[in-house]
């Protein structure tokens, strides 16, 4: 226990790695703080939950509806006309006659006019899921990317399957859930995409260089031939490994807590953990963003971050396993640096009419680029239902295999 | 000289140097190759081939009677998609008999059939025709306002602008081929920035974790050796870039945009600058600002490597450096280096102002070794 915790002193006592996360823990409050102009906007949602319910029904559109009417009512009261909708008063609006306006009526004009475009989004939800045909898309899709042959065929074959989990989806109405309004805000990508991908890369930087460093340690201050002939001997890779695991979890622990916790103090998502991810609402870009299974914002969370720690974790064990047998911290880190990005733009090298482009996709590096996406059908060519728990394991596997062979060849190496 | 030679091969070695080329082969398929691979990219190829088709008519400047001719031809062109509209029976059909009418359609409120057409002209059976004229109506509305400036500029901006309306440089010609290359050099640039940082780190360092320095630093040489492996550093540097930008240079040369060389770069479209070199010239003041950028990189990152304990802290510390040049630095000093978008003077000051920080860094840290306790 204790030469274990000296190890891990050793990477968590370096001044210039705790500088590193003190810098990035900095630039990732920077970045959640200049984006978050429109936090007090989101608030709309919270209060709309809290009035009509976190499912949208029939019934609920109509007291919404007539809540609006009232509010117009109101809206006459203050510029003594009568309008059909808040965007045609302000449409009307000269800049001169902003001034006229008390800034209490502009914050009611303001939030009325949030209302109505939640109000028009979510009236809309029925027309433009029913114009979606995910099989049509698929085809598409597959002639865009030029994709023939076999791996056309277990593309369709999975596409189709996603075709009747959307339709399942619709029927449980999952996507008449209420959250931010994801065509004007972005905040899915925002969080899953942006920040995390932040932080993940950050903590990666982190953890590799931590990692590296634990494990050639001996070798780069010249202390090898003294403590591989200690009684622990070279059993002492054991305690390195396992340091380098335990440093790789306080470290983006630290990272993700301070990240997280500034995105979740600055916005307020009390209201919205329970909506389905699913929810028309946290649809972004051409098409919603739609899971395998019935997920709250809370379990996407969650189930996401889960999926980064164990990432993670696999990393450090294959930087560990690389480092042992590169014995340089240095190259180890830049090699490692470059075959995260190999495992990225590997579908790119395979052809395009083989389920190779597929198994390729199944790396660590895609996995983790593609973050934001996970568990979700809508995901371009990698929707595979089995993607996230198949790359964990068969990387899993790879990694264990790659450590044992490296600690057994450890044992014998020569060390001089 | 012995020894800096013998200095020089412990900078490159052969591990050193596979590594270099594998990483750089990986940010080439990441970076660069889609610039190189995919130019002209899908209908910028019609934007291409007008461009040269300009510069062999009309020079790399035009004047009010070549730009007569020029919508001589594209009058033409109209009347020959008038011809191709009439010879068939389908778009007379669906009112769109005449070029100026097909061109005016409301496309948004289409019909089926309509938008049908519109697809075979334009993907299906790809009537270059289409295409082409599609371009040099651009080219025509560019012209048309030419002599306009854009609103809420700063003084010297303004007064830019007037004096390239005065001068007649205005954009005109098709700027593929020159956005192609600032996004080719950006990317080249963060490729040879991580070169150098790779190569040069280890450099000061690796002699202190052997533990050989107090033994070099006894002999007759002493610790003038400093300045030797400093040196060989720098000629390292050179020698790094020379090759790189020799690789890439050749592949660049694929895209095969040597007719543009002599265009001067504010007669491209949307891209008015401080000054007007030709994009030849803007090619070698690109060069001269990744070499610029790279021995100040090497220089800094020989500077770490004298100051820090390990390995790890060596790239520790230069991730914030580096990272930050990119963010905030590399596009005002490389690819927008001239452009009126930014101060004019800010891109040589900031040359000369990291120059003079890294030689007086370098000159510190000199002095602190001559004195410093090496045991």
């Amino acid at each position: 226990m204790r030469i274990f915790l000296h190890e891990c002193k050793k990477a968590l006592t370096s001044p210039i790695l705790i500088a590193l996360l003190i810098v990035f823990s900095a630039f990732n409050i920077f970045i959640i703080v200049s984006s978050s102009d429109h936090k007090e906007e989101l608030k709309m949602v919270n209060e709309i939950i809290d009035r009509y319910g976190r499912e949208i029904t029939d019934d609920s559109l109509k007291q919404f509806q007539k809540d609006i009417q009232n509010d117009l009512l109101e809206l006459k009261g203050i510029t003594g006309q009568q309008f059909d909708s808040v965007y045609v008063f302000l449409d009307g609006l000269r800049f001169e006659e902003q001034e006229q306006y008390s800034d209490k009526d502009w914050e009611f004009i303001n939030s009325l006019q949030l209302k109505e475009m939640y109000f028009s989004m979510a009236n809309s939800i029925d027309e433009s899921y029913a114009e979606i045909d995910v099989v049509a898309g698929g085809q598409g899709d597959l002639k865009r990317y030029g994709i023939g042959g076999k791996a056309a065929e277990t593309y369709s074959e999975e596409n189709e399957e996603f075709a009747e989990r959307f339709k399942e989806m619709v029927n449980n109405e999952e996507h008449k859930e209420w959250f931010f309004a994801g065509k004007s805000y972005f905040m899915h990508s925002f969080l899953f995409k942006t920040v995390f991908l932040h932080i993940i890369i950050e903590s990666l930087l982190l953890i590799v260089l931590m990692t590296a460093l634990i494990t050639t340690y001996e070798f780069e201050n010249r202390t090898q031939l003294l403590t591989y002939s200690t009684r622990r001997g070279r059993k002492l890779m054991k305690d390195k490994l396992a340091a380098s695991l335990a440093v790789s979890t306080v470290i983006s622990l630290l990272l993700f807590t301070i990240t997280l916790g500034t995105y979740f103090f600055l916005f307020d998502y009390s209201h919205v953990w329970e909506t389905s991810i699913s929810s028309a609402f946290n649809w972004e870009y051409n098409f919603p963003n739609v899971t395998w299974w019935d997920l709250s914002v809370g379990e996407f969370l969650i189930g996401v971050l889960v999926l980064v720690f164990i990432i993670q974790l696999l990393f450090s064990g294959l930087t560990f396993a690389l480092s042992v047998i590169v014995k340089s911290s240095y190259i180890t880190f830049f090699l490692f640096a470059t075959l995260f990005v190999l495992g990225w733009l590997l579908p790119t090298f395979m052809p395009k009419s083989s389920n190779l482009l597929f198994v390729s996709s199944y790396t660590l590096s895609t996995l983790t680029m593609a973050i934001s996406q996970s568990f979700m059908g809508s995901n371009g060519l990698i929707l595979f239902k089995n993607f996230e728990w198949m790359t964990i394991s068969c990387w899993m596997v790879i990694t264990i295999v790659f450590c044992a062979i490296t600690y057994k060849y450890f044992r014998k190496m020569d060390i001089q | 000289m012995r020894v800096l030679w013998n200095e020089l091969k412990k900078i490159l070695t052969w591990k050193m140097l596979v590594l270099l080329i594998f990483i750089n082969s990986v940010l080439y398929f990441l970076l660069i190759e889609f610039d190189i691979e995919y130019f002209p990219n899908g209908s910028d190829m019609y934007s291409y081939n007008l461009g040269i088709e300009m510069i062999k008519k009309y020079g790399i400047t035009m004047d009010r009677d070549e730009f007569i001719d020029f919508e001589k031809t594209y009058a033409d062109d109209v009347k020959k998609a008038d011809d191709y509209l009439q010879s068939r029976e389908e778009f007379g059909e669906e009112g769109l008999e005449t070029y100026e009418k097909f061109r005016d359609y409301d496309w948004v409120n289409r019909s089926g059939k309509a938008s049908e057409l519109r697809d075979e002209v334009f993907f299906n059976q790809s009537v270059d025709l289409f295409w082409e004229l599609q371009e040099r109506e651009r080219l025509i509305e560019f012209y048309k306002w030419k002599d306009s400036i854009p609103e809420r500029l700063s003084k010297k901006k303004q007064q830019r602008f007037e004096e390239l309306i005065a001068q007649k440089k205005f954009g005109l010609y098709p700027e593929v081929a020159w956005m192609n290359f600032k996004r080719f050099i950006a990317n080249v640039g963060i490729a040879i920035l991580f070169s150098v940082v790779l190569v040069i780190s280890p450099v000061i360092l690796k002699d202190r974790s052997r533990q050989i320095v107090p033994m070099q630093y006894t002999t007759k040489k002493g610790r003038k050796l400093f300045r030797t492996k400093i040196l060989a550093g720098v000629i390292a540097t050179f020698i790094v870039i020379t090759a790189l930008l020799t690789v890439y240079f050749s592949l660049y040369s694929l895209n095969n945009t040597s007719m543009f060389f002599d265009v001067r770069v504010n007669t491209f479209i949307g891209n008015e600058s401080w000054f007007d070199p030709t994009f030849f010239q803007f090619i070698m003041l690109f060069i001269s600002g990744i070499y610029i950028i790279g021995l100040v990189f090497g220089l800094l990152s020989m500077a770490f490597s004298s100051l820090v304990p390990n390995m790890v802290s060596l790239i520790g510390i230069q991730i914030p450096f580096v990272i930050g040049f990119l963010i905030i630095g590399l596009y005002p000093l490389l690819p927008d280096m001239i452009s009126i978008w930014n101060p004019k003077w800010l891109s040589l000051i900031s040359y000369c102002t990291i120059i003079i920080i890294v030689i007086l860094f370098t000159a510190v840290l000199w002095k602190r070794e001559k004195k410093m306790d090496i045991l």
